[in-house]
């Protein structure tokens, strides 16, 4: 970890600490009151939004464990997703099981089908490995789509408050704390996760599965573990989604979803813990962004295409990936680190 | 002369107070201004959203167009709903219920009094927020399980089991000639707008006298219908009816074709999908003779709201021109303003100027259930509000395509009330 001068580590824990100096923690107690703050001066809407993005985050950081750090490229990560919100709904409208169990009962259960699908990645790598998770995308949605008497078939599902210690909750704020607390929780997960036997594991896998085996590591059960570990955080994004939205059918995690939390992952940077809270922040508020600024486009440009402006939202998504490819390919997670850095030196300039 | 010199600490402390501040007292007048209510003023704050872009585009972009000209002709022409102009908050849907979930609360702190979704599968998301809240919404299309038991969600048009059963009708009273039930396959897409005509079969095809020979599901990503059209091939229908969107519908058409499926059985089309965009995709010759059911007259028909409808589309989106989606958000429009003037004249502006729950009350109660007979300026067939009934409209006309045109065969066809929650087969909400 980058420091300021003079700070020394004089034991391992000492060293391995995320948060070493007053001024991290002062920055982490400022940003955790801004969060816990945030329903005394949002609007529903601000709060749905970030609702969504919190959930995306938890999605996208499960991907990125799996891609970023183990390199195991999927692209049906919404499927996964879809299998812990159904989980989620049938555990708490059939069986009545508290939240929290419900809850990791999702991830539970969407880890479980990962591996699953994971097993063929023993054999199989790169755009191969994509198309088998490309497959269980596919697969997850048309058994949900066909099993009527479970899922509700295309029909789709209505959902129940989630009850958390007999409170339950109903509006956008009361989720918004569900949904940041197990937001937070799944960050410090991953974060440490990264710095453990397990994540080095995996980084030596995504570098040289074979030289990582040469060393000892067991490819085919980190792969496992990581891909049980992904969908397990996929599962629990579901679950909060379908508490969140209320109602759930297969359309709520289409195929685009998937390929649209690469792209965020790759734009907020591989393999890093604050990359996929970047690349979700940056893509989910440009579509705000773009959804407000479309109308008064509309109206002071009369003589455009009505059709180009509402098209604006995906151009944009389009070329912002193009450009963080080819101009920032370590993406905003990079940036951050050179601000940081630059930040401690100013204003010397070694 | 004297240096100012600046340390690193110091400029750091300056700047964690001044970002400071910004963090916290900056951004709050943002952020409460950006979330808060406004104040309504004159005006009534109508939120719409459409499937702009996303899988349903072809539909949901004219949606928009006709919507939004609607809103502005009765606000240039009409000077708005007794002197109050209509301010619309519009929002692309993009079809994903992700995003309607947050459109909603918006459209709930902006202090809109009642909400318009194009499509069924965006109210489908969006009333689990609304109904909840007593947010009243009007879908212009419609399913069964939007309203089924009724809440506060309203269907402008008929809904698509209603298409199944005035297609069925038309079919055994004008075209069917042979002995016993007609073979009908269905060919639905995967969520309400097919499955609220394979609710209508269920509930009525016993009744009527028909056979469901095949019911096979498509998305609305569709690229092919091979095997599925293969597979209703075999079974030897007489008949297909397709409760889809317009790409989907124009693939299977296609594939109807080349299978040598089509023609040489009927072909039906449910009202989502039975627009110009269908014949465009389709093209004139594949979809020649298929027939479709829809809740407006069409774009050729002399009734004062086309006269309008034809002038804005021409003027402001021409492209638009012959779009029957165009025609129905168009309708839409007028039904909206009619609620919000049955409101006004029962309850008041100032209940309404409000935009909280006791206006959506009232828009619901003095507004949306006091309609009886409004003509919808000859667009649909009158609405008005019966109880239990969440539909609006309640008829339908058929039509056939012929020579790339959709033509008008004949006068407006009741669609009766089905309780269908009292049926067990009926998803329980």
């Amino acid at each position: 970890m980058d420091l300021p001068t003079g700070i020394r580590s004089f034991s391992y824990g000492e060293d391995m600490a995320v948060f070493r100096t007053k001024t991290h923690w002062f920055w982490l107690l400022l940003l955790l009151a801004v969060l816990f703050s945030m329903p005394l001066f949002l609007a529903n809407y601000w709060l749905s939004v970030a609702n969504l993005i919190f959930i995306t985050i938890i999605a996208a950081t499960g991907l990125n464990i799996l891609t970023g750090y183990c390199g195991q490229l999927s692209i049906g990560h919404a499927g996964f997703m879809a299998v812990g919100a159904y989980t989620s709904v049938i555990l708490t409208t059939r069986f009545g099981l508290p939240f929290p169990l419900v809850l990791l009962s999702s991830g539970i259960m969407a880890g479980l089908i990962g591996m699953l699908f994971g097993i063929s990645s023993l054999r199989i790598k790169g755009f191969y490995l994509a198309i088998s998770t490309l497959a269980a995308q596919f697969i997850i949605l048309w058994v949900i789509s066909h099993w009527d008497s479970v899922t509700g078939g295309t029909n789709g599902l209505p959902v129940p408050p989630a009850k958390v210690l007999g409170l339950v909750l109903k509006s956008q704020s009361d989720k918004f704390y569900l949904i940041l607390i197990v937001t937070i929780i799944i960050i410090f997960v991953a974060k440490n996760l990264s710095r453990t036997k397990t994540g080095r594991a995996f980084v030596a896998i995504r570098d040289n599965d074979l030289a990582a085996e040469v060393m000892g590591v067991n490819p085919f059960r980190y792969k496992l573990l990581a891909f049980f570990t992904g969908c397990f955080f996929a599962g629990i994004a579901g679950s909060l989604f379908a508490h969140w939205t209320g109602y759930i059918n297969p359309e709520s995690f289409p195929f685009t979803n998937s390929i649209l939390y690469i792209g965020m992952i790759i734009i907020g940077g591989l393999g890093t813990t604050v990359g996929p809270i970047f690349g979700v922040i940056f893509i989910q508020l440009l579509d705000v962004l773009v959804t407000h600024v479309s109308p008064t486009l509309q109206a002071a440009f009369p003589g455009l295409s009505s059709g180009f402006v509402v098209g604006i939202a995906p151009m944009l998504f389009g070329v912002t990936i193009i450009l963080f490819i080819i101009f920032e390919p370590r993406g905003l997670a990079h940036r951050w680190q050179i601000f940081k850095t630059s930040y401690r030196l100013w204003p010397f300039s070694y | 002369m004297q240096h100012m010199s600046v340390s690193r600490r110091e400029f750091l402390k300056v700047a964690g107070a001044l970002g400071l501040v910004a963090a916290t007292g900056g951004s709050l007048p943002l952020f409460t201004a950006c979330g808060a209510k406004v104040k309504t003023g004159q005006t009534l704050k109508v939120g719409s959203m459409t499937p702009s872009t996303g899988p349903a585009a072809e539909k949901g972009k004219p949606g928009q167009d006709g919507l939004l000209d609607c809103f502005n002709y009765i606000n240039t022409e009409l000077k708005g709903v007794n002197g109050h102009l209509i301010e619309p908050v519009w929002r692309d849907s993009k079809y994903d219920p992700a995003v309607v979930a947050t459109i909603v609360p918006e459209f709930m702190d902006a202090g809109c009094l009642i909400f318009t979704t194009h499509a069924s599968a965006e109210m489908t998301a969006a009333m689990a927020i609304a109904n909840p809240a007593e947010f009243p919404g009007i879908s212009t299309f419609t399913s069964q399980t939007l309203y089924h038991p009724p809440k506060h969600i309203y269907g402008q048009m008929p809904d698509y089991g209603d298409d199944w059963i005035a297609f069925a009708k038309y079919y055994l009273a004008n075209i069917w000639k042979g002995t016993g039930k007609p073979r009908m396959a269905l060919h639905l897409l995967n969520n309400s707008t097919g499955k609220g005509a394979e609710y209508g079969a269920d509930a009525m095809a016993d009744t009527l006298g028909i056979q469901i020979v095949a019911n096979e599901q498509h998305t609305a990503t569709i690229t092919s219908a091979i095997d599925s059209l293969t597979r209703i091939k075999a079974q030897n229908p007489d008949v297909m009816f397709i409760s889809s969107t317009p790409q989907p519908t124009s693939i299977i058409l296609k594939d109807a074709h080349s299978l040598g499926l089509y023609p040489g059985i009927t072909v039906g089309c449910a009202h989502a999908s039975f627009t110009s965009a269908l014949v465009q995709l389709a093209g004139a010759d594949v979809s020649e003779g298929v027939y479709g059911v829809y809740s407006t007259v069409t774009w050729t028909d002399n009734v004062p709201g086309i006269a309008k409808a034809t002038e804005y589309c021409k003027k402001y989106n021409s492209q638009d021109f012959g779009n029957m989606d165009y025609l129905s958000t168009w309708s839409t429009g007028l039904v909206i303003a009619q609620i919000l003037k049955q409101a006004l004249d029962n309850v008041g502006y100032d209940v309404l100027a409000k935009g909280d729950v006791n206006s959506w009350r009232a828009i619901e109660k003095s507004g949306i259930q006091k309609l009886n007979g409004y003509g919808v300026e000859g667009m649909t067939a009158e609405v008005g509000y019966a109880p239990g009934d969440q539909r609006l409209s309640k008829s339908l006309k058929m039509y056939r395509i012929t020579g790339g045109n959709i033509t008008s065969i004949g006068n407006w066809i009741a669609a009766p009330y089905i309780k269908y929650e009292d049926y067990s087969w009926f998803p329980k909400s």
